[in-house]
């Protein structure tokens, strides 16, 4: 498995998240979540020491992140915009919400930024339908989002349109 | 135990599956995830079955391979229902693996309507699950059943070449799609992107393995002829043997 170099100047942490359980498969889905938490993905490296101590085959701690939505495989930005894509949301436009955050970020769900601040995501229904097209950043929820409305949104996490268009494309 | 199977009266032992004992009296039921070696796994649904054990008024469906007997009951592995129900399944599964002969026959067999295929990667990969199982019996699960729901499919972790994969091709070869893609030439084989050395037997100069398996062998047991093929290896152990006695 190829390890990006950077991983490595966090060993040490990583290592430690993972100390703080059990050697054993049992504690294999919280070790993941807490790196999740922490790092906002599960690195390579992570992935392997992971593997390692509780002593499941980095194969079947791979297949366990890519099968729920909830681990990230890649780095994520700092802020995480989730789209809903849920069938009230689809109805009310989420696509919109979508196309304009394309614009204005330069990526599609699933992207993140190239200075690792911004990524944009869908998500199957909040069940927070009323509201909807609802939009949660960094846990933070936004309800009956228009297109006009995101700008404002993105410069609450600092982004001024210092240049996002045409970025990541 | 008594079974009645397809009318006639058989003898099952407890905790027999159907396919087991059907296997045994030569009756013929088509399969695609089981495996001798590891037993029924219920993922096809190729081998369905109608059932009535004691005690039930009507008959239902069972994969075979997965249904284990433990009272007396009514088995029955041709009907309309059953036909039906395998034109499904050979028309879904043909869906994913258009390429492959046995599913042809299959879907003509069973006159399964014709869908259009989807190109699964590996091409023709049923998702069976076998290839994970013979890699696990290796003991070196480097591949498993990666992502979820349409974009389910067996992998090697981030689609490289994996650490664990010694490329015994154990996996190729348990395939019943023959989905897992294997390159052999100039002495290398090339499987799940990763590359090995073949070494050829010490005496009939076949080349048999890779140069991982063979060392992981040895660690892993008294494997103690040296780079011999199996059908070299077998021939001294004749000898040996013979020259004992
Ligand atoms: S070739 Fe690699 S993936 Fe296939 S069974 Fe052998 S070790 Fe496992
Ligand atoms: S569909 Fe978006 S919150 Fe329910
Ligand atoms: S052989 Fe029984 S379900 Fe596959």
């Amino acid at each position: 498995m190829q390890i990006d170099v950077n991983e490595y100047k966090h060993e040490n942490e990583y290592k430690e998240l993972i100390e703080n359980y059990a050697g054993k498969p049992e504690s294999l889905l919280a070790i993941m979540q807490d790196i999740q938490k922490q790092y906002n993905y599960l690195p390579r490296l992570a992935i392997s020491l992971i593997s390692r101590h509780v002593g499941i085959p980095v194969s079947r701690v791979y297949a366990m992140a890519s099968f729920y939505k909830a681990f990230s495989l890649t780095p994520k930005g700092r802020f995480v915009f989730r789209v809903c894509d849920g069938t009230a949301c689809h109805i009310k436009n989420s696509e919109t919400l979508l196309d304009q955050l394309q614009k204005s970020l330069g990526i599609k769900p699933g992207e993140t930024t190239t200075d690792g601040m911004y990524s944009v995501e869908t998500v199957n229904c909040l069940g927070a339908c009323a509201l909807a097209p609802v939009m949660v950043v960094n846990g933070k929820v936004y309800g009956k989002v228009s297109p006009g409305d995101l700008e404002g949104i993105i410069k609450e996490y600092g982004g001024q349109n210092h240049g996002y268009d045409n970025q990541g494309s | 135990m008594k079974i009645k199977l397809n009318g006639k009266e058989r003898e099952a032992m407890p905790g027999e599956s159907i396919l087991e004992l059907c296997k045994r009296e030569n009756v013929p039921i088509p399969t695609f995830c089981y495996h001798q070696a590891f037993g029924g796994q219920g993922a096809c649904r190729m081998c369905m079955v109608e059932v009535r054990e004691e005690g039930q008024k009507e008959a239902r469906l069972a994969a075979a391979c997965t249904y284990l007997l433990n009272r007396e009951a009514e088995v029955i592995t041709e009907s309309d229902r059953i036909q039906r129900i395998r034109r499904t399944i050979v028309m879904l599964l043909k869906r994913r693996a258009a390429g492959d002969p046995i599913l042809k026959e299959l879907a003509d067999a069973y006159a399964a309507p014709d869908l259009e295929a989807v190109v699964t990667e590996p091409e023709n990969c049923i998702l069976c699950g076998l290839c994970i199982h013979a890699c696990e019996e290796m003991g070196k699960s480097a591949i498993w059943s990666m992502f979820r729901g349409i974009d389910k499919r067996i992998a090697t972790p981030y689609d490289e070449a994996s650490d664990d994969c010694i490329g015994c091709a154990a996996c190729a070869r348990i395939c019943p799609t023959h989905a897992i893609s294997m390159e052999e030439k100039d002495s290398k084989r090339i499987i799940w992107n990763k590359s090995f050395e073949l070494v050829a037997c010490r005496r009939c100069g076949k080349e048999y393995a890779t140069r991982e398996e063979i060392e992981y062998l040895k660690e892993r047991s008294d494997y103690g002829q040296e780079n011999l093929c199996e059908s070299c290896r077998k021939k001294t152990l004749a000898i040996t043997v013979k020259n004992y006695i």
